[in-house]
This record gives C-alpha cells, sequence and structure tokens, in this order.
C-alpha cells in the first residue's frame, strides 16, 4: 500500500489504528494457539465418558502422549511406530533423565513420576491396548491417564 | 495516538506500510493455522503390574475359611471380568459369582462389596477379554473409579488381564 499522490495535496491514511488491531489479533492468536496439539493425532476417536475429566498439569508434569488407532498401531507426534518396545524403553530413559534431576537416587527400573497419556480409538480391541501399557509397566511406568471426552462431538 | 509534529523544514514519517504488510501475514497464518482442539477429559489410574491374587488379610486366608460363605471375602484384590460380544460390544460382567449384564447393575454390586467395611478391598484387577473395544472397557473403568473405599478414598488403583478370546 502506498500513499497516493496528487498534483497539489497528499492523501495519507493514518495505519496506525488498522495496525494497533492487528497486532491484537495477532497477540490473540498467538495466545490461544494449542502446541500440545502436535503430539495429539486428532484424527482419532475417542471414547465418551461421562466422568471423564479435564486436568492440566501446567506443564509441571512429564507426560508420554500414545496414540493408539483402531488397529492397534502406535502413533508419536504424529509418526507411526515399528519398533513399540524400543520406542517406549527410550522414553522411559528420557522420563528417567528428567526424574532424576529431582531424585537422583532413581535408578533403571525405579517406578516413573512420569504419566502415560493413552490416546485410543474407541474401536481399539483391548488386547492391542494391553500390549502397550504392558510394555509401559515394564519400563517403569505406573501412572496412566485415558483419554476420552466428556461430551460428544457435535459435527 | 499522537498528533504529527509538523516542523518547519524536516517532518519524521514512519513508513507503517511494510510494517501492516507483515502483521497481516502473520494475522493470515494464524487465522488459517487456528483449530480449537475439543476438551479431552481424562481417568487417571494407579496401574501396577497384574500382581497373583494371593494376597489375602491376616487371620482370614480365602478359600479356607468354612464359615466364610462370601467368595470374595478375605482377599485385598477385587476381581471383575468383562466378556465382549463378537463386535467388540460389552457382553456381561462378573464380581465374584455374580453375572450382571448392564453397567448400573456393575455399579450397584461394586458399591455394596468396596463399601463394605469388613472387605478390605484396595485394588481391582479387571480381567478384560480380549476384543473388548476401548469404549467399552472405559464405561467399565468410568463405573470401578466412581467407588469408593471404605477409607473414603476414590478407587484408582486398578490392573488389568487379558482374558484370551471366548473367555
Amino acid at each position: 500500500m502506498s500513499a497516493s499522490m496528487s498534483h497539489g495535496a497528499s492523501a495519507e491514511p493514518n495505519l496506525t489504528p488498522i495496525l494497533d488491531m492487528v497486532f491484537q489479533l495477532i497477540t490473540f492468536f498467538m495466545l490461544v494457539i494449542n502446541f500440545k496439539a502436535a503430539a495429539m493425532d486428532m484424527e482419532l476417536k475417542l471414547p465418551v465418558v461421562g466422568s471423564a475429566r479435564p486436568v492440566d498439569t501446567e506443564g509441571r508434569e512429564d507426560l508420554l502422549i500414545l496414540n493408539i488407532d483402531s488397529q492397534g498401531r502406535l502413533r508419536l507426534f504424529g509418526r507411526l511406530i515399528d519398533d513399540v518396545k524400543q520406542t517406549i524403553a527410550a522414553e522411559a530413559q528420557a522420563s528417567l533423565e528428567i526424574a532424576r534431576k529431582a531424585d537422583p537416587k532413581l535408578k533403571k527400573g525405579d517406578e516413573l513420576p512420569s504419566t502415560v497419556v493413552v490416546r485410543a480409538d474407541k474401536r481399539t480391541p483391548f488386547a492391542m491396548l494391553n500390549n502397550i501399557i504392558q510394555i509401559c509397566q515394564q519400563n517403569g511406568y505406573r501412572k496412566f491417564a485415558l483419554k476420552a471426552m466428556n461430551r460428544t462431538e457435535t459435527p | 495516538m499522537r498528533h504529527k509534529k509538523k516542523r518547519h523544514q524536516d517532518e519524521v514519517e514512519l513508513n507503517l506500510t511494510a510494517m501492516l504488510d507483515m502483521a497481516f501475514q502473520l494475522l493470515a497464518f494464524f487465522i488459517l493455522t487456528f483449530k480449537p482442539s475439543p476438551v479431552e477429559g481424562q481417568i487417571l489410574l494407579r496401574m501396577p503390574p497384574p500382581q497373583p491374587v494371593t494376597n489375602v488379610n491376616a487371620g482370614q486366608p480365602a478359600g479356607n475359611n468354612p464359615q466364610n460363605t462370601n467368595p470374595l471375602s478375605g482377599l485385598n484384590t477385587l476381581t471383575i471380568t468383562a466378556f465382549a460380544n463378537g463386535d467388540g460390544s460389552l457382553k456381561q460382567m462378573q464380581v465374584g459369582e455374580s453375572i450382571m449384564t448392564t453397567l448400573p447393575a456393575l455399579d450397584r454390586k461394586l458399591a455394596a462389596v468396596l463399601s463394605d467395611p469388613g472387605s478390605g478391598f484396595d485394588q481391582v484387577i479387571v480381567q478384560v477379554d480380549s476384543r473388548l473395544h476401548y469404549d467399552s472397557l472405559m464405561q467399565v473403568i468410568d463405573v470401578c473409579t466412581r467407588q469408593k473405599l471404605p477409607s473414603g478414598e476414590q478407587l484408582s488403583k486398578l490392573s488389568f488381564v487379558e482374558l484370551p478370546v471366548g473367555g
């Protein structure tokens, strides 16, 4: 955009109010952008459970978010995982390193303070879900958060 | 907003056009990528690996007490079995020798068993049919986690054991 110039007079619109408004809009969108959504597979259809309540850990708790589709395939940050055992073992090692900052005595095989967030499709058979839960348990995870919607989504 | 200072010779004007262009581009990016994620709830569980159900209350060995007419009495761990239909939906549930086909019936049974001060249950093992779908399992877990122990605490210690197909 440029101010139009004529022979004798120059018309310059005052851009300050529009710039103020645009910056306010940008601030709004930056504040509401959800970075956590990157770890979630939004294609999954979660079950609806009335007593499921949203809990905000305010970023203070280490979370391992597992997305399990109806075929029992595991996705982490949108990436399909082939070797589930190795991947979860690596995640457990990372969780252990984080936990050691608070408790240096923790060693491999101890109970991890991290929470495993299970986001499974509502049609996932238990056998496939249990397989992944067991691998997590073998790696020291004990705290699990099973995700569900607390009301039906309207399209 | 300020009034422009006008001086006799020089006039300093900030060119806001470039900044406005950039701001609009940022705004367009945020509008296009904005997708409000639905609010998800969760059920928090403490799930230790399943242990053999041999934990018994002192002085009351399970199965060895002829006065004990309640098969659940004497155990610290309550076992619930969830059976599935072929399509993965919930067929029936079993607590002790009682069989229930609806979730409200399971709720009543668990409330009766767990609220008994003499029961001493502190954890639940759910034996789950391997075909059972996650949404049906969550309905059972939902009923379990709503129960209160005699101590007043909410039941949160659950373990899962997989039943082979056909139970």
